[in-house]
């Protein structure tokens, strides 16, 4: 399994150094740089260009890649070119905001996810069946930004119940005030991250249901409750427990439009607008972080279904 | 029955993995968010971006971080269109040569940490920003071959500005274009980037308010400076709470989160702004909106005349702006509130579609064909340019719309081997005085978006940096605001109100005063309650 490990990681260095090089070269190939976005017509040629010159945008691209790569390789993400903060330290406030409404969520959503997906997928065809299947049909269709909207509008504007800008109360900051700002983004992202899960839950519940062990198992006059339980359950949970480790990168951009519309101070508005004012150095830093997660989660997922699933460990040994 | 334990164990474990980060992050990291001390008279105000913790007295030039700024530190004046206002100075002589201005200071300032603030610091933060060529006022101070701004303490509280050659508009140079906020020598000297030092998280100045907390991303809070030299500040806290959705802080300012929020007249129309006690406060920030052709692509001055003859400026604000009771039609590229505006001396191409069609007969060109760029992302000139295409097309005149990002579109105005536009869309807050316009006509100046050289123009604007007398500075500038007409090259439509909503708590609106990109040129001097 360690082998497995390290070999997985070690064709992760390629993949994210490959994705630095094609998301720096494109940011690069924009019609314009972060220093453009801040000058205005008041300004000398001179101010401009020692602007430009202070970021490196004088050097070639490659030399400003190869300066950009050296930083990082010493845990060095650099500074805003537009805010002039320190990535790293406003990525370690900024991340765990957004893990705080996303880890939540999440798993809500997820837990949620199981419980319909089996009810669902055990009673295929019944009215159970169509009307979580309907539920979750709806919700796929639904935007976020339009969800987030409606529910400020409903209990933010016109009930006033809950708070709907920020994290906190200025001036309280209370856990119970945390909480009550938490309130709707929370909905927000475990109705966005809901129906996904569900449907598919629900399909592998139905792929087992069709299976040939079942019919054995029924035709050997096992129960209902106890051949869900005991074999449907545990077919159904190994694939559903990977899918738990492909959402590893939503833990830092996961929740990008639903900060934005609640002000929730994550990586989401941030990151929008650093992209906004093509200010390169938090956009690769982000995107490094979010495709390394990517990969180290799909590599938990497959170790978390070789955990669950003795036939594929025997593989990988 | 191994394989089921092992999956259970690790499922259990993972959650409570989960659990246990949501807690460290709950408890541990986000621990830090404690601002308890805001009061009923505390000030909120929603802003649209985050201006960082390193907003700093000699880099800071984005509208956030120059609202932060203000409240932090003090300027020896500021030069608006109503005239000259003192602040740590109480006033000014002039010289006869008009070369140097001595400044007299305001006795018993002291900076945040107690310290006094004397002529030396005056001294210093003029010098620093003088000679850092990144400073936003880098190029007030300096003039290249012809020499730059001397500064010295004539003793502990007066200075003397001494400039290389006679400037008109002097006082708008000292203030820089968006201010020189005086900074103490004893905390920054021997710092080397202003942009990044720790001092920055904590600034000593001796402005209205003093830095309380900074929380990234969510808002920045402002504590009253008791020891203000000009009184005790009316609101006890400001507070800037960052809302980059709009639509979010509509709600906002209607529930009464925030005190004060920028809308649009779009926005101000779909808000309940009587039922929620809302006021809307419109003022100019003397933005000109322009369109601006380039003349190496469109070097025909009757098709560029035929094109102007084509629109209807009215109908065009209103399309912008939607409310005609928030916005001033504009002739000249000086705003209506400047001293030296005179609409009367240019020709202001009322509309004539006959004209414009006999223009473009002359010309060989009855139905050119021209690319308009403008801010895709900037709803007033999206709807202006829906107009103008529609207005130029009564004249046989096709225009293709191109709305894109506003710095793409500011780069490729810039560049004077463009051939993508024909004509673009411009805008920006110059200053009071007619000189600060000079690098948008200067021939061979990046920002000469015509991309044409006129001699004429530069020798006017060159007579009128110079010309103290201020009848013939009137005349020159009656005839630079003429040419630039009568070249066609750009055509101004209008200078939208900014509209600052505040909620029922907000007065005193008039003595805090409404300013260009601050928004409030004193906010010690609202009361909340």
């Amino acid at each position: 399994m360690a082998k497995f490990i390290l070999r997985r990681l070690a064709v992760a260095v390629p993949i994210v150094l490959l994705i630095s090089i094609i998301v720096f070269a494109l940011m690069r190939a924009a019609p314009y740089d972060a220093v453009d976005a801040m000058t205005t017509p008041r300004m000398s040629e001179e101010t401009i260009a020692a602007i430009k010159a202070k970021y490196g945008y004088d050097q070639p691209v490659y030399v400003q890649y190869f300066g950009w790569l050296e930083d990082v390789l010493q845990f060095n993400f650099g500074n805003s070119i537009v805010t002039k903060q320190p990535i790293a330290q406003q990525l370690s406030v900024l991340i765990p905001h957004t893990m705080m409404l996303v880890l939540p969520s999440y798993l809500t959503a997820y837990i949620l996810a199981i419980v319909l997906g089996l009810i669902a997928g055990s009673h295929r065809g019944g009215k159970l069946d169509h009307i979580i299947d309907g539920i979750a049909s709806v919700l796929i269709a639904v935007p976020t930004f339009w969800l987030a909207m409606l529910l400020i509008f409903v209990f933010g504007y016109t009930l006033r119940a809950l708070p709907f800008i920020g994290m906190q109360t200025v001036g309280d900051g209370s856990p119970l005030d945390i909480l009550r700002h938490f309130t709707l983004p929370y909905i927000t992202l475990t109705i966005a991250f809901l129906p996904d899960n569900l449907r598919y839950v629900r399909s592998s519940t139905i792929t087992q249901t069709t299976q040939d062990y079942v019919q054995v198992q029924e035709a050997f006059g096992a129960k209902k409750v106890e051949i869900m339980f005991k074999h449907i359950c545990r077919n159904v949970l190994g694939p559903v427990l990977t899918r738990l480790g492909m959402a590893v990168p939503l833990l830092v951009t996961g929740a990008i439009i639903t900060e934005s519309i609640f002000s929730w101070p994550g990586v989401g508005p941030y990151f929008i607008n650093a992209i906004k004012g093509l200010d390169y150095p938090i956009v690769m830093a982000i995107l490094l972080l979010s495709s390394t997660l990517t990969i180290l989660g799909n590599l938990l997922a497959d170790v978390l279904c070789a955990i669950a699933d003795p036939r594929i460990r025997q593989g990988v040994r | 029955m191994a394989a089921s334990t092992l999956s259970r164990r690790s499922f259990v474990g993972l959650a409570g993995a989960t659990a246990a980060t949501a807690l460290l992050a709950r408890f541990g990291i986000v621990g830090d968010i404690e601002f308890a001390n805001a009061d009923e008279t505390t000030f909120t105000y929603a802003i649209a971006g985050d201006p960082g913790s390193n907003v700093n007295p000699v880099t800071t030039s984005d509208r956030f971080g120059l609202m932060t700024l203000k409240l932090l530190f003090a300027q020896l004046f500021t030069y608006r269109a109503d005239g000259v206002h003192f602040y740590l100075a109480t006033g000014y002589d002039e010289s006869e040569d008009h070369l140097e201005f001595t400044f007299h200071l305001r006795e018993g300032v002291t900076w945040s940490d107690g310290e006094p603030v004397t002529a030396d610091d005056v001294v210093f933060s003029y010098e620093t920003i003088r000679e850092t060529p990144v400073a936003d006022a880098y190029s007030s101070l300096n003039y290249g071959d012809q020499g730059k701004v001397l500064v010295e303490a004539i003793d502990d509280l007066t200075v003397k500005f001494t400039f290389p050659f006679v400037i008109a508009a002097a006082l708008e140079q000292l203030q820089g274009p968006d201010g020189v906020y005086i900074f103490p020598r004893h905390i920054y000297e021997g710092i080397e980037d202003y942009e990044n030092t720790d001092v920055n998280k904590n600034p000593v100045g001796c402005g209205a308010y003093i830095l309380d907390d900074y929380q990234a991303g969510s808002y920045i809070a402002f504590r009253a400076n008791e020891n203000y030299f000009d009184g005790v500040p009316g609101p006890s806290y400001v507070v800037y709470q960052i809302i980059t959705n709009e639509n979010s802080g509509m709600q906002a300012i209607q529930t009464g989160a925030v005190d004060a929020w920028i809308a649009t007249a779009a926005q101000v129309q779909q808000m309940q702004i009587e039922a929620n006690g809302l006021t809307v406060n419109p003022y100019t920030e003397g933005r000109v909106a322009y369109i601006v052709i380039n003349t190496k692509l469109v070097p025909d001055i009757n098709v560029r005349k035929a094109l102007f003859y084509s629109l209807d400026r009215e109908q065009i604000a209103l399309a912008a702006v939607l409310d005609p009771n928030y916005y001033d039609v504009e002739y000249t590229f000086l705003p209506t509130n400047s001293a030296y505006y005179n609409a009367d001396a240019v020709e202001k191409y009322e509309r004539n579609i006959d004209k414009a069609k006999e223009l473009l007969a002359e010309a060989g060109q009855p139905n050119p064909t021209f690319v308009f760029g403008y801010s895709g992302t900037d709803s007033l000139q999206t709807n202006a340019a829906l107009m103008i295409q529609r207005n130029a097309k009564e004249a046989g005149i096709n225009i293709e719309l191109r709305g894109v990002e506003s710095s793409a579109l500011s780069k490729a105005m810039k560049n004077a081997d463009d051939k993508e536009y024909h004509i673009t869309f411009g805008g920006y807050i110059m200053g009071i005085d007619p000189d600060s316009y000079t690098p948008l006509f200067a021939s061979g100046s990046p920002s000469n978006y015509a991309h044409y050289d006129n001699a004429v123009l530069d020798d006017l604007f060159a007579q009128g940096r110079i010309e103290t007398d201020i009848e013939k500075r009137h005349e020159i500038y009656d005839a630079v605001q003429a040419e630039i007409a009568d070249q066609a090259t750009h055509y101004q439509l209008y200078s939208n109100h900014r509209l600052l909503i505040t909620g029922p708590r907000v007065k005193g609106l008039e003595d805090a005063k409404l300013i260009p990109i601050f928004t409030f040129e004193d906010v010690n001097k609202l009361q909340i309650g």
